[in-house]
This record gives C-alpha cells, sequence and structure tokens, in this order.
C-alpha cells in the first residue's frame, strides 16, 4: 500500500521548520478554556457559561500520537475544534509550530489551515452528498494550488491508493460508499493537503470492529510514511491503548490525567482514570475483573462542582477536594495527575 | 445482478454441455470477474434524480400537461388566425328604434320674424299663464297674453311712443321722437287715460297704457310669438313654417267651417281629420301638401330622417287605435315592418334595419372551436394568449420571489445573528400583512390611475413577486442552517477553503433540490392566485386575456347555463395546470428525497 516511490515524487518539499524542530513538542496547548455562552431572554442576555474546556494544557511531540479519552461530553471533541480554531477560543493559547493560531488574522489562518486537518467520527455526513469523491479530495489542493495542475490527477490518485481507494472511485458519490470506505475518503481528503497534525475525532466509533482495525492500521501506516502526528479522540480505550504514543484522560472539561501510554495503562492514578480503565472488558470469560463502578453521573458542565470537578463521584474524596481545585502535579517520570490524593510525588490518601 | 446471473448460467453449463470444446477455465474467470469495476454504470446524483422523476407515473402526466400548456399557449397563439381581442361581426336585421309619438301636453311657441322670443320668455309665459296674469316682462319688454282659443295665446309686446300727462282731466299727449299719432289714436288715448283703462284698441292696433305716477306711457303693441299645444309640421322636407302661418293656419284649424285660408297672397286649403290636420297648398295646378298639424309629437331617432307625410298619417292612425305594429312602404318602395310599443305616454316605433352586428356567443363551430364570448372574441384565441399572461407571471413571479428568497435567506442562514434575527422579523411582518385585501386596494388604487392593462401586469408580477417572498426566504435559511452545522461544511472550513466556494459549491447545490420543488409547487399556486386576482378584476383587465378574467367574464346564471363553452375550458386550462405544476412538484420532492431507493 505504501508506495515510496510516488512519496519521493510527489510529495512536496518538507517545511525547513521540520527538520529543524524534531525534538521540540509540535502542538501545545496552554490553559485552554473554551468556554459556551448560554443566553436566554428577549435580548439574549448571557446568564452562564457551559465550560467545555475548563482549563487544559497538553503538548503533542512531532510524530507521535496522543490518545484523549473520556465520557461523552467532556469537551473531548470541543479540544479538537479549538485546536482547528473551528471554535473560538475563551482563553489560553494552541501553539503549533511555534505559532499561536488564535492569534492569527483570517488570511494567515487559511494558509496555515492545510497543515493541521480533523477526521471527523461521522463519515456519512462529513461528506458533501452532491460532490464525486475526486473533487471532495481534491477541491482545496486544487483551491490552494499545492500541486502542479498536470501532476494533479496522479496526486489525487495516490492519496487515494494510500488511503485504499481505487482510482475508478475518484467519479463516484459518497452515497455509493460503505462507512469505511467513506472513513478512508474522509482521511484521504485530510491527507491530500499534506498536513502535519491531524485531529481524528472519534474517527472509528461509527464503524463496526472489523473496519474499526482497517482504519486504525491504515492511520498507523500513514503516519509511518508520512511523520503525521495525530490528536486522537477516543472514548474506546482499547482503540486508544492500540494507537497512542500518549494518553489524557479528561472529565468535565479538564485533563485529570496525562502520561504516556505504558505508565497510564500500567499504573492509572487518578480515581476517575482508575473507574474508567477497569470497565475495558477483556475477551477471556474466565477472567473476573474488580470493576469500579462510578455512582451517578456526569454533573452539568454548566454547572460544575465547586473543587474537584470529580469529587462527587469519588470513592476517595476528602475534605479538600470539596473546596479546593486540584493541580496538575507530576508523579514519577512524566506522569502526571491533578488529583488531592498525590502530594509531593506520593501518594497521601 | 446481471453478472450474478450470468455466472450462475455459466457454472451450470459445463454440466449440460461438456461436449462442448469451450475451455471451463474461461467460465470461471468470467463469473470471477465480478470486480467493483464491472459493476452497474454509476450515476450521479442527478442522473438518479431525473431518473427516479421519470419512474413516477403521475410527474410525468403533470409534465405532459405542462409541456401542452406550453405548446397551447405560446405555440398556439402564434398558429390561431386570430388576434387576441379580434371582434367578430356579421351583417343582421335588428329591430332598431325609428321614431318616438307623444300626445303633447306642453306649450309650445312659434316666434314673430324679427323678435327675440326665447325658452326663457316661454318660461316666463308658463309662469304668467299659471299665476292668471297677462303680463309678463322679459328683457325688459313687457308682453301680453292674448287669448285667441283654448290653449292657444298670442304674445304681444308694446313698444313705448309717446308720454301722457294728466292733470285734473287735461291730457297731453307727446309724441316719441319719431312718431307720428293720429288724431283717432289721440282722441281713444286720453279716453283710456280718463277711464282707467291699460289697453284700447285703435285702428285694429292694441295699445297699452302703463302708469308712472302722474305720467302714463303709451305703448303700441306688435305680435311676438304665438304659445300652443298644437304642433305644426312641414309635410315635406325643405319647407319652413313662419310665424304669420303658423298663425293663420292655427286660427283657421280651430275656427269651425273654416276650410281655406290666405297668407301672403298664398291660399291653403285644410283637410281635417280625426286627430290631424293636413294644410295643402293650393296652386294653380292642383294642391301640394305643406304642413300637419296635430296634437301629437312625433320625432324620428336619428336626426337626419324626415318622416313622410304618409308615414306620420299611417302612424298617428295606428297610435288611436292601439294597433301594435304598421307596414308601410319607404321612399324606395319597401314595404318596412314597424312595431309600436308604449312606455307611459311615448310610443316607441321599432324598426328592422341591417346594421353590423357583434358575434356575441356564438356556439362552437369549425371557424370558432370554442365559440365566442361576450365581447364575440373566439374564446380559443383568448384562452391561447390568457395562458401566456398566466404561465409567464407564473415563471416572472416564481424566478423573482426565488431571487429575493434566495438572496435574503441565504444570508439570514449563513451570517445568522442580527443579520437572521433581522430578516426573519421582516419576513414575520410580510406574514402579518393580510395579502388579499393588500391585492384589493392596490387593484382598485390601479383603477383609479387608470394604469396601463400591459404596465399593470407587470406591477401585478411585482407586487406578487414581492409578497411571496417570505416563505421560500424561511425555506432557504432553515436549509442553510442546518447545512452550515454538518460536518462536511466543518471540514471544508478546516480545509482552508474560501467563503464563496463553501456557499456556491457546498451550501447552494444542497439546497437547490428543495428550492426546485417548493419553486415549481409555487408556480401552481402563483397561477392561481392570478386566476383569483383577475377573477376578482384586480390582475390582468380587458381586453387583455387571462384565464381567470375569462372566467371572469361569465357573470349572470344566464351565462353560465347557457355559454359553457366561454367558461369551462379556462376552468379546465386553471385546473390541470395547477395539477400539472404540484404533480411535477411532488415528483421531484420524491426524486430528490435520498431515502427514495433507485
Amino acid at each position: 500500500m505504501i508506495d515510496d516511490k510516488r512519496m519521493k515524487e510527489d510529495r512536496f518539499e518538507r517545511r525547513p521548520s521540520e527538520v529543524s524542530l524534531t525534538e521540540a513538542s509540535l502542538l501545545e496547548v496552554k490553559n485552554l478554556k473554551t468556554y459556551f455562552p448560554i443566553s436566554s431572554g428577549l435580548f439574549s442576555k448571557v446568564k452562564g457559561y457551559v465550560k467545555a474546556v475548563d482549563d487544559v494544557s497538553f503538548s503533542i511531540q512531532r510524530g507521535t500520537t496522543m490518545g484523549l479519552v473520556g465520557e461523552s461530553g467532556c469537551g473531548k471533541t470541543t479540544i479538537g475544534k479549538t485546536i482547528l480554531r473551528l471554535t473560538e477560543i475563551t482563553s489560553g493559547s494552541v501553539t503549533f509550530d511555534g505559532i499561536d493560531i488564535h492569534a492569527l488574522d483570517r488570511r494567515a489562518l487559511r494558509a496555515l489551515r492545510p497543515r493541521i486537518q480533523i477526521i471527523f467520527q461521522d463519515p456519512y455526513s462529513s461528506l458533501s452528498p452532491r460532490m464525486p469523491v475526486g473533487e471532495i479530495i481534491g477541491e482545496a489542493v486544487r483551491e490552494k494550488r499545492l500541486v502542479a495542475p498536470e501532476k494533479f490527477d496522479d496526486y489525487i490518485t495516490g492519496i487515494m491508493k494510500d488511503c485504499g481507494l481505487q482510482e475508478y472511485h475518484k467519479d463516484r458519490y459518497p452515497h455509493e460508499f460503505s462507512g469505511g470506505q467513506r472513513q478512508r475518503i474522509c482521511i484521504a481528503r485530510a491527507l491530500a493537503l499534506n498536513p502535519e497534525f491531524i485531529v481524528c475525532d472519534e474517527p472509528v466509533s461509527a464503524l463496526d470492529v472489523s473496519i474499526q482495525a482497517q482504519i486504525i492500521n491504515l492511520l498507523k501506516a500513514l503516519q509511518a510514511k508520512y511523520g503525521l502526528t495525530y490528536l486522537f479522540i477516543s472514548h474506546d480505550l482499547s482503540v486508544v491503548e492500540h494507537i497512542s504514543d500518549t494518553v489524557g484522560v479528561m472529565y468535565l472539561g479538564n485533563l485529570v490525567e496525562y502520561a504516556d501510554k505504558a505508565s497510564i495503562f500500567d499504573n492509572p492514578l487518578h480515581p476517575y482514570t482508575m473507574a474508567l480503565f477497569s470497565a475495558i472488558p477483556v475477551p477471556d470469560p474466565d477472567v473476573k475483573t474488580n470493576r469500579i463502578i462510578l455512582e451517578g453521573s456526569i454533573p452539568s458542565p454548566a454547572n460544575p462542582p465547586e473543587g474537584c470537578k470529580f469529587h462527587t463521584r469519588c470513592s476517595y474524596c476528602m475534605e479538600i477536594c470539596k473546596l479546593e481545585v486540584p493541580q496538575m502535579q507530576t508523579i514519577g517520570a512524566g506522569h502526571q495527575v491533578a488529583c488531592h490524593l498525590y502530594k509531593d510525588g506520593r501518594r497521601i490518601g | 445482478m446481471m453478472d450474478r446471473e450470468e455466472s450462475i448460467q455459466i457454472k451450470d453449463r459445463p454440466h449440460k454441455n461438456l461436449h462442448e470444446d469451450k475451455p471451463p477455465e474461461e467460465h470461471v474467470s468470467r463469473s470471477s470477474a465480478l470486480s467493483d469495476e464491472q459493476r452497474l454504470k454509476v450515476l450521479s446524483p442527478g442522473m438518479l434524480v431525473i431518473k427516479r422523476f421519470l419512474r413516477n407515473r403521475l410527474a410525468i402526466i403533470g409534465l405532459i400537461i405542462i409541456a401542452f400548456m406550453f405548446v397551447f399557449s405560446f405555440i398556439g397563439g402564434l398558429v390561431s388566425p386570430y388576434d387576441e381581442s379580434q371582434v367578430f361581426k356579421y351583417i343582421g336585421t335588428m329591430s332598431k328604434e325609428y321614431a318616438s309619438v307623444t300626445y303633447n301636453e306642453e306649450y309650445r311657441y312659434v316666434m314673430a320674424d324679427g323678435r327675440d322670443y326665447n325658452a326663457a320668455a316661454h318660461a316666463k309665459f308658463i309662469l304668467a299663464r299659471n299665476t292668471g296674469k297677462t303680463t309678463f316682462t322679459h328683457q325688459d319688454t313687457e308682453y301680453v297674453i292674448v287669448e285667441e282659443g283654448d290653449a292657444f295665446y298670442r304674445i304681444v309686446s308694446s313698444q313705448p311712443i309717446a308720454d301722457i300727462t294728466s292733470f285734473r282731466g287735461i291730457v297731453a299727449i307727446n309724441a316719441l321722437d319719431g312718431e307720428a299719432l293720429t288724431e283717432s289714436l289721440r282722441a281713444s288715448a286720453t279716453e283710456a287715460i280718463l277711464s282707467g283703462a291699460t289697453q284700447f284698441t285703435s285702428e285694429g292696433v292694441l295699445y297699452t297704457v302703463t302708469q308712472n305716477g302722474r305720467e302714463y306711457v303709451l305703448g303700441r303693441t306688435g305680435d311676438a310669438a304665438i304659445e300652443s299645444k298644437n304642433i305644426l309640421e312641414p309635410a315635406v322636407a325643405g319647407t319652413t313654417i313662419g310665424y304669420s302661418f303658423a298663425y293663420e293656419a292655427e286660427k283657421a284649424v280651430r275656427a269651425e267651417n273654416v276650410s281655406s285660408f290666405t297668407v301672403d297672397g298664398q291660399t291653403f286649403e285644410i283637410e281635417e281629420e280625426e286627430n290631424l290636420s293636413v294644410i295643402y297648398a293650393v296652386t294653380d295646378g292642383g294642391k301640394t301638401p305643406y304642413a300637419i298639424f296635430s296634437r301629437m309629437a312625433i320625432q324620428p331617432i336619428s336626426q337626419d330622417v324626415f318622416l313622410s307625410l304618409a308615414f306620420k298619417k299611417q302612424l298617428i292612425e295606428s297610435v288611436a287605435a292601439g294597433e301594435a305594429g304598421f307596414v308601410q312602404a319607404d321612399q324606395a318602395g319597401a314595404e318596412i315592418e314597424y312595431s309600436l310599443s308604449r312606455l307611459n305616454n311615448v310610443y316607441t316605433v321599432k324598426s328592422d334595419t341591417l346594421t353590423h352586428l357583434i358575434s356575441i356567443h356564438e356556439q362552437p363551430s369549425w371557424t370558432h372551436w370554442l365559440g365566442t364570448d361576450k365581447h364575440g372574441m373566439d374564446v380559443m384565441t383568448r384562452l391561447m394568449y390568457g395562458g401566456r399572461i398566466s404561465l409567464t407571471i407564473g415563471f416572472i413571479v416564481v424566478l423573482l420571489e426565488s431571487a429575493i428568497g434566495v438572496i435574503l435567506g441565504g444570508l439570514a442562514g449563513y451570517f445568522g445573528k442580527w443579520v437572521d434575527m433581522l430578516i426573519m422579523r421582516i419576513v414575520d411582518v410580510f406574514n402579518c400583512i393580510p395579502f388579499l385585501p393588500l391585492l384589493i386596494i392596490l387593484g382598485s388604487i390601479m383603477d383609479t390611475l387608470e394604469i396601463d392593462p400591459q404596465l399593470r401586469i407587470y406591477y401585478l408580477m411585482f407586487i406578487l413577486g414581492i409578497m411571496s417572498w417570505p416563505g421560500i426566504a424561511r425555506m432557504v435559511r432553515g436549509q442553510i442552517l442546518s447545512l452550515r452545522e454538518q460536518e462536511f461544511m466543518i471540514a471544508a472550513e478546516a480545509t482552508g477553503l474560501s467563503v464563496g466556494r463553501r456557499i456556491f459549491k457546498h451550501l447552494v447545490p444542497n439546497v437547490v433540490p428543495q428550492l426546485i420543488v417548493f419553486a415549481t409547487m409555487g408556480l401552481g399556486s402563483v397561477i392561481l392566485y392570478e386566476s383569483t386576482l383577475s377573477f376578482l378584476g384586480l390582475g390582468v383587465k380587458f381586453p387583455l386575456a387571462s384565464w381567470g378574467n375569462i372566467i371572469s367574464g361569465v357573470t349572470t346564471a344566464y351565462e353560465m347555463t347557457n355559454f359553457w363553452f366561454v367558461w369551462i375550458p379556462a376552468g379546465m386550462l386553471i385546473l390541470l395546470t395547477v395539477l400539472g405544476f404540484n404533480f411535477v412538484g411532488d415528483g421531484l420532492r420524491d426524486a430528490f428525497d435520498p431515502k427514495m431507493k433507485r
């Protein structure tokens, strides 16, 4: 599937920054806050805010994949969209390759767009139903003149082959494809712009398991080939475990734990992470899993609890949890957690 | 599907036809050729829509109806030998009013030569006579009424000829300049003054005495006019009747046992009949009719017709006998039937005359396939021209409302926020305006301003378009609002496409299907609206045709029941066209619906 010869010929020159900054993190998110105003009444008076993302910081190294997990509605997708500036930021910053995305003007933003792409959860609604597939994939490439017009067809064909699509699919319309094929089209559309960073917003959750594996493997292969960096948003922990290098766990707009894959899966520190990971099914009927059942449901992000947002459902809840917001602290080698159970690098509770 | 069936057949074949020398490998390879590339030719969404549409039988019927309407209206008008407002006529007999007869109850006057006795003086005479006075004044001239017979008066006016002063029985008469008074006149005047008389006769001339304090004015009278209820008319064309003739004739007719009289040396003879007298002028060779004298006023309806003596005689006879009609030969000798009808005191004489007549409500025939209407115009041709107007109005109005609706709805949907708020409130306001009353008012304003019918059509299109865009704007806004949040729009934004490309390549193609359906359905309703307005007399005005005003031409139950060919075809055309557009609209909606199987 991966054709090195074509890669050398057709891919355009890598930007110098990519070469020089191999060690630096490609994406840096600092104190990101995205609030949505709740307005009501005759004059749309703002009554409050839905704190979809509330003070989140992390960074992603070039060529790695960060998995972002959490319950529905915890703000994963909002982070993805805010990174692409599809949603405006409330405060904080998103720095991509040294560029503050939210400080850019319209023109500069449009110029930057091809470098960061997104793959959506629903492959059915993310393709325009009245456009042939070749046009969907190549539209932005043509508009931005990323390749010479005479090479255009070959370029698109190459991208489609990379994504496991055939050349004759070009003239077909999205409704003629299966879910997995459509997701391949979405990946091809993102890939055609030669991005460095792709936000994968639950790209496999709408697909059945066998197709999920194909897509995940495709993403991994493409990452290996093009040196892509992924932010992989999912609520499926096994998928995240498979693809990620680092994993962030979100709860109600906050990042509660962030570490590399091995340490977080082997040694989850935050009570929420523990509960979450205990829910991973084990494909062996004889193994008894010690599942932690969380009481209650996720509180409303419009009116989150005081102190630690998780304290209403936490079995380790202490007095301090109800009063003080826990700060991110590093335990061991780069294992970050935001919980009052830990202090000065060790567990106290 | 085809491939699969074929493969099954091919698989079966080797068992049956093993003797055939075709290698089985070929069959195997053909059956395994069922690859993605060899699937049925894949259709674009547009082609799929057309395919689905053509499969819908009702939609095809609608399409055929609409095509027929277009051919009928736009080509039919060119093929038809007649014009839109060509009026058809034929020559036929028609009973026309010819003359009227009244028994005269009013005084009529004949003025003496050189006098100015006019209608105003006549009115004053009537007033004086009714109040029993014997004198009246008009324009500083005093007139004296002299009764000559029953309903026959002579009006005389007096002119001052002398001033008279009377003092204790002594009368001094001073003649005015240029007047010479005879001795007998002076004596008569003195006598009259002393006796206090106001009138006296001397040597056959009537004199008047008017007192003014101690002074008197002596006036000599002269004939001014005669007033009579009898009518004296010339018997032959070209004769004029003079005052002295009229006076003498009236006196002679009234007097018993007088059968002739003389005026200015000409002798006239009177032939009295029951209701009229004929006066003949006696010449050396015999006598010729000169005038007719009667109480009957006979007047022709047309001023240039002169009624002959024989006609008048016959007419008066028939009126007196109470007959319903009579036959009278005209000047050329042809016998013409006249009918008599009476209304109050007026008898109307009608005769059948040949004239150009308009072929009103002619039954359908080969020359007029659907007959003619009440204006004598060909119904078929008017239907064709009416269809042009109805369809043109439909299309232009829909284009106009779609243009406004798409632009405003698109703006509202794409930009949202206050733009959306503003435009949607405008839409609300438009939806609050009562459509029909407004159009009725505008229609009557256009009537008052007497706007040209052609121009009126453009105004109508404009008004209908302006009034009906909110529906489309609302629909487009809703569509765009929902499309804007679709992930493919977010993806398009993420790929950094320009706003224009996002709108025109991603949004608009997805709104067009609904728009086409909406507009097609709208066409039918606009045509219906135009018909309604024309029917109410607010839309297209006669003589221009539209289906609505063809129907509204039929206003009475009589026309409706007897002349079906005028209104039923127009009604059918409206019904079929609206039905056709609705069928096509429904068909398009089903065809555009992606949930429909292909």
